[in-house]
């Protein structure tokens, strides 16, 4: 198996672990407005997982721009984009005080996030079968 | 005229010729009388044949068809008016315009009695003006009437304005199957000045259908200072809502202040059997809309239809072993209550009241006063902290670059000072004696107090390490709870915390303005996240004579439910601010404490509560947790409809459990119930002007935080116009570009609340404001109840050197009368006069520089108008009749309105002080003002976004 395979292989993994932190983070939000948990708990624990997210996903965004996957990069290139700019605009932490009022935009942005990494599990892990595939010829 | 009067079922009206009055005739009896009747017909009741001729009769002689108000009773009256020539007509052109109106609403208000009324288009009859039916539902007359008015310009405007509150109030008799319905009166706004007295006006009444409640109880409905809505009609779905634009809110101040001797408040009626009645499913308390169903043995709960067994004690007087009365228990006669509640409703046994001070001690707090003013208030508040059982507990920090605990224990006469210098990680020098009870160690709190402000009179620190002073209460009493008092004359600046001076001048007036009136650092919020999870309020007294940061500070009390107090400028040497400062501060330490309280609001099911606006912590979907409940504080919730609602009414019931400071669990409840209406027109009917100003203040605040200022004022106008806008399509149904401003009549001085608001302080283009005053006056905009928020608004202008004698003097009933109020315009300002205008912060007393030396002498004390001095000041109290009026208006006007604040004085020169005349200037809001527009350009401006474009 190649690098691309090895690079595909991976991205499959990471794109499997994110999805599952965005149902986390969606049951969380539910769990939230049928009061099962409350604001400061649920988001000292959702920003945990924040900047790991975020980090995970920028890093395999650099994996495809220095294995020159440009497709694959471009995929990803908005969203670290869009991440980048939260941070620097100060508000990527979910903040207790604030979180009933924006929890309907957290869900969806949470929901988007979920569509998005769900479609680029299965560009990955197609890229990875062709990757074995054209190896294999 | 057959909108006038709606008569109920089984009678007609007809119309007699020889009195030129109109006659009513019960259908199945055959019995006349001239009153309009307000029961329908049961066939036999006790015929009342009342000759009284209707006073209305007279006003309608041909003759005096000239007089304005005749005109516009006319105009208004009905479609046979329209001989009047146009150009005669005062309204300008707004004589073809409520034509539309009348006959859009006919099929509406269409009762059988009078289809006869539109054959007779002639008869000038205005039933509804000449018999005025009971009011409704125990609410107020209203107060015009007895209203002096000054000016003969603006006679036409009042009178008219009568008339309709007249109508308003009474109610319109019930038509088809009981069910009765506000009446819509159209005005005009372009072109009229408005009638600034309205705003005391109670909002529309709450028409319920009869037999709602099972008490025929007059205190069903909570007086409107503890809750409103923005409709007192519930519309049956979202989409009606939606369609109508208009806001669906509760305004409330559940735990306002109770001031008998001034208002005349009944106190809350209290439970004391601890006998709570509750719905199994949906928890809602027992109150006066439930049905009792099976002979009484079980109620339904009018919130989800469940039915719930009525406990025994209801009937059974358990102290004195006879049976009870059920109707007297008074959650089912009040719509205001209190339970006294047993150990189920509490996490712990009741904590003490405890209050930790937090006092900047650096140099310049020293220097300006305010640590000697807040130590002697302290003091000499002592013994009127709430400390019923002597369980009150304080504790005592000076904060400047280094911590100072003072160990006061209970048997010491002097306290000894503790002093930690690490900033970083706050620890308390010893265990115990630094939070002492307060009546065991008085002495030594006494002694420390009476030399707090001597003891660091030679320091010479700069810097405030106010964070690490704040963490340090917090883990004094955090494990009780209570209230952290912290005064600061300057800004953090060292520890946990710490803040930078952000005061651009350059950011003011741009678009990233709004970042100032936010939070610079996330301690603040993480701070007070920490504090409310363990029963921990913060109040903040802010003494700036720099840039303090109060967007960043007023964090704390926001979600700790606390308050935010400013003293711009502050000089206790000046003995008006030293007075206002000790007055107020003394007015929040005997302020009476709720403990540990949460606050959730329930509703019929297909109501949700779905934001919540005020100082408090969301800690669920609908449950706000306030660690101490402030007095006097405003809370705003927006209502949205989930599913269509069924029934005839709909009911709101507010829960606060709190913990009294002298021991008791208590909730308090407060129910309110609204009927339901599927017409938009019914629902611009109920709209109540000052709960939606209230709600429109808090949604903008809201969005010149999140957005910007811009967009905030953007945001308020644009609600309006919409609001408008619809009103023009859908129920006046008048289509196309128009050059009136069609407002309905209880809505009539909204425009003029969101012209002010745009032109407040806290909402004020133009880069003149300093960010701390701005971000003050954003927390008392979201703070203050109704009652203040709108002179806050809108303040009042009085003529003093003209005033009618009996202003200024107690009459007959005990009360002080204020002179009427004018409309806020500088067109109301002579050279000569002498005037006062008041926005419940601050009072201006504006003299004109022709004033003769007589005024001056007899309200200053001075010779002439040249030694007069301007700014913040005390009238003297001369012996003079007139001094004395004046003096008695100001007191009045510092305590006409709940809340602890005292309004400092300022003496206007007409022609000196241009800061301090622009400030007055400022506050009349109809005036043009810099390049924000006047109230007649703002009307323009809504106006053509009404008509679209």
């Amino acid at each position: 198996m190649g690098g691309e395979g090895w690079l595909f292989l991976f991205a499959v993994l990471m794109a499997a672990v994110l999805l599952f932190t965005m149902v986390f983070f969606i049951i969380m939000f539910s769990d939230l407005e049928c009061d099962y948990i409350n604001p400061i708990d649920l988001c000292n624990k959702l920003n945990q997982f924040v900047l790991p997210e975020m980090i995970a996903h920028a890093f395999l965004t650099l994996c495809f721009l220095l294995s020159g996957q440009w497709l694959a990069f471009l995929l990803n290139a908005p969203l670290v984009g869009y991440n980048v700019n939260k941070i620097m605009a100060k508000n990527h932490m979910y903040d207790a005080t604030e979180i009933f009022r924006t929890l309907s935009g957290h869900k969806k942005e949470s929901f988007i996030k979920l569509g998005f990494y769900l479609v680029s599990f299965f560009y990955y892990l197609y890229r990875m079968i062709l990757a074995l595939i054209s190896e294999s010829d | 005229m057959s909108q006038e009067v709606m008569l109920p079922q089984g009678w007609e009206a007809r119309w007699d010729s020889q009195s030129n009055a109109y006659v009513y005739v019960e259908q199945s009896t055959g019995r006349s009388q001239w009153e309009v009747p307000t029961q329908p017909s049961y066939g036999s009741s006790n015929p009342s044949v009342s000759p009284a001729p209707q006073p209305a009769a007279s006003h309608h002689r041909p003759g005096r068809r000239q007089y304005p108000t005749a005109q516009i009773q006319q105009v208004y009256g009905g479609g046979g008016y329209d001989t009047q020539p146009q150009a005669q007509q005062p309204m300008g052109g707004a004589s073809g315009y409520p034509d539309h109106n009348a006959q859009q609403q006919q099929p509406q208000y269409f009762t059988p009695g009078f289809g006869g009324a539109d054959a007779q288009p002639q008869q000038p009859q205005q039933p509804a003006y000449g018999q005025q039916p009971p009011s409704y539902g125990g609410t107020p007359a209203p107060p015009y009437g007895q209203q002096q008015q000054p000016y003969p310009g603006q006679q036409p405007v009042d009178q008219m304005a009568n008339q309709f509150q007249q109508m308003n109030v009474g109610y319109g008799g019930g038509a088809g199957g009981g069910k009765q319905l506000h009446q819509i009166q159209t005005v005009n706004l372009i072109g009229m000045q408005p009638d600034v007295t309205g705003l005391v006006a109670p909002p529309p009444p709450y028409l319920l259908p009869p037999n709602a409640a099972v008490t025929a109880s007059p205190h069903i409905q909570p007086d409107p200072s503890y809750q409103r809505c923005t409709l007192t009609s519930m519309p049956t779905t979202q989409s009606l809502l939606n369609k109508s634009k208009l806001p669906l809110a509760l305004v409330m101040a559940p735990y306002r202040s109770f001031r008998g001797e001034v208002d005349g408040d009944d106190p809350v009626p209290v439970v004391e059997d601890s006998v709570i009645a509750r719905c199994r499913r949906c928890r809602a308390y027992i109150n006066p809309f439930v049905t009792f169903i099976e002979g009484g043995n079980r109620w339904k709960c009018c919130m989800c239809g469940l039915s719930n067994e009525v406990p025994q004690l209801f009937d059974w007087n358990q102290a004195e072993n006879k049976p009870a009365d059920r109707w007297a228990r008074k959650e089912l006669n009040h719509s205001v209550v209190e339970f006294i509640a047993p150990t189920e409703y509490m996490v712990r046994p009741p904590q003490p009241p405890v209050y930790a001070f937090v006092i900047d001690v650096s140099q310049q707090a020293i220097q300006s006063g305010m640590v000697a003013v807040a130590a002697r208030t302290i003091l000499e508040s002592l013994d009127n902290i709430p400390n019923a059982d002597n369980r009150t507990k304080v504790a005592i920090i000076a904060v400047s670059t280094s911590l100072h605990f003072f160990s006061l224990p209970a048997d010491a006469t002097e306290a000894s000072m503790l002093v930690v210098s690490d900033l970083t990680d706050v620890f308390l020098p010893k265990p115990v004696d630094l939070l002492v009870n307060l009546t065991e160690s008085r002495p030594a709190i006494e002694s420390l107090l009476g030399k707090l402000s001597d003891m660091f009179q030679d320091s010479h620190t700069v810097g405030n390490a106010l964070g690490s002073g704040l963490q340090a209460a917090h883990q004094l009493i955090g494990k009780i709870g209570g209230k952290i008092i912290a005064l600061t004359a300057t800004l953090p600046t060292l520890g946990e915390g710490a803040l930078k001076a952000r005061d651009d001048p350059k950011l003011l007036g741009t678009s990233k303005e709004s970042s100032l009136l936010n939070a610079a650092s996330s301690f603040y919020k993480t701070f007070a996240i920490e504090c409310s999870k363990q029963q921990v309020a913060v109040d903040m007294f802010l003494f700036s004579t720099s840039y303090t940061d109060v967007a960043t500070l007023s964090c704390l009390p926001r979600y700790t439910a606390g308050q935010t107090y400013l003293y711009p400028g502050f000089n206790a040497s000046r003995s008006e601010d030293a007075i206002k400062f000790a007055t107020e501060f003394g007015k929040v330490l005997s302020m009476p404490m709720g403990l540990e309280a949460v606050i959730r609001v329930r509703a019929t099911r297909g109501i949700r509560m779905s934001a919540f606006h005020g100082n408090f912590f969301i800690r669920s979907t609908d449950l706000l947790a306030l660690p101490v409940v402030p007095t006097d504080q405003n809370y705003v919730i927006e209502l949205q409809l989930e599913d269509d609602i069924k029934g005839s009414f709909v009911v709101l019931q507010t829960a606060i459990l709190h913990t009294t400071c002298y021991g008791e669990r208590r909730i308090r409840v407060i129910t309110q119930a609204m009927p339901t209406t599927d017409s938009i027109s019914e629902l611009y009917g109920s709209a109540d002007q000052i709960a939606i100003a209230t709600y429109l203040t808090n949604k903008a605040v809201e969005r010149s935080m999140s957005h910007s200022l811009d967009d905030a004022r953007n945001t308020v106008t644009k609600n309006l116009s919409d609001m408008l806008a619809v009103y023009k399509n859908q129920v006046t149904s008048s289509s196309g570009a128009s050059a009136q401003l069609a407002v309905p009549e209880n809505l009539k001085l909204l425009p003029l609340l969101c012209c002010a608001l745009v032109k407040h302080v806290g909402l004020r283009e133009g880069a003149s404001i300093p960010p701390d005053l701005r971000a003050y006056a954003q927390c008392l905009l979201t703070t203050l109840p109704c009652q203040s928020l709108v002179p806050y608004i809108h303040p009042r202008f009085y003529s003093l050197h003209n005033m009618p004698n009996d202003a200024g003097n107690i009459n007959e009933t005990g009360q002080m009368v204020l002179p009427p109020a004018l409309n806020l315009t500088s067109e109301r300002l002579e050279r000569h006069g002498l005037f006062l205008i008041e926005d419940s912060q601050n009072i201006f007393i504006w003299v004109g520089h022709e004033a003769v030396p007589r005024l001056i002498q007899d309200v200053f004390g001075l010779n002439n108008y040249g030694e007069l001095q301007g700014g913040k000041s005390t009238l003297p109290i001369l012996d003079n009749p007139f001094s004395q009026r004046v003096n008695n208006i100001v007191n009045k006007t510092r305590e006409l309105r709940r809340g602890v604040y005292r309004p400092h004085v300022y003496v206007v020169k007409s022609d000196a002080e241009p800061a301090l005349r622009s400030w007055a200037l400022s506050l009349l809001v109809e005036d043009r003002m810099d390049h924000m527009s006047s109230y007649a350009q703002y009307l323009t401006t809504v106006k053509n976004k009404v008509n679209g474009n």
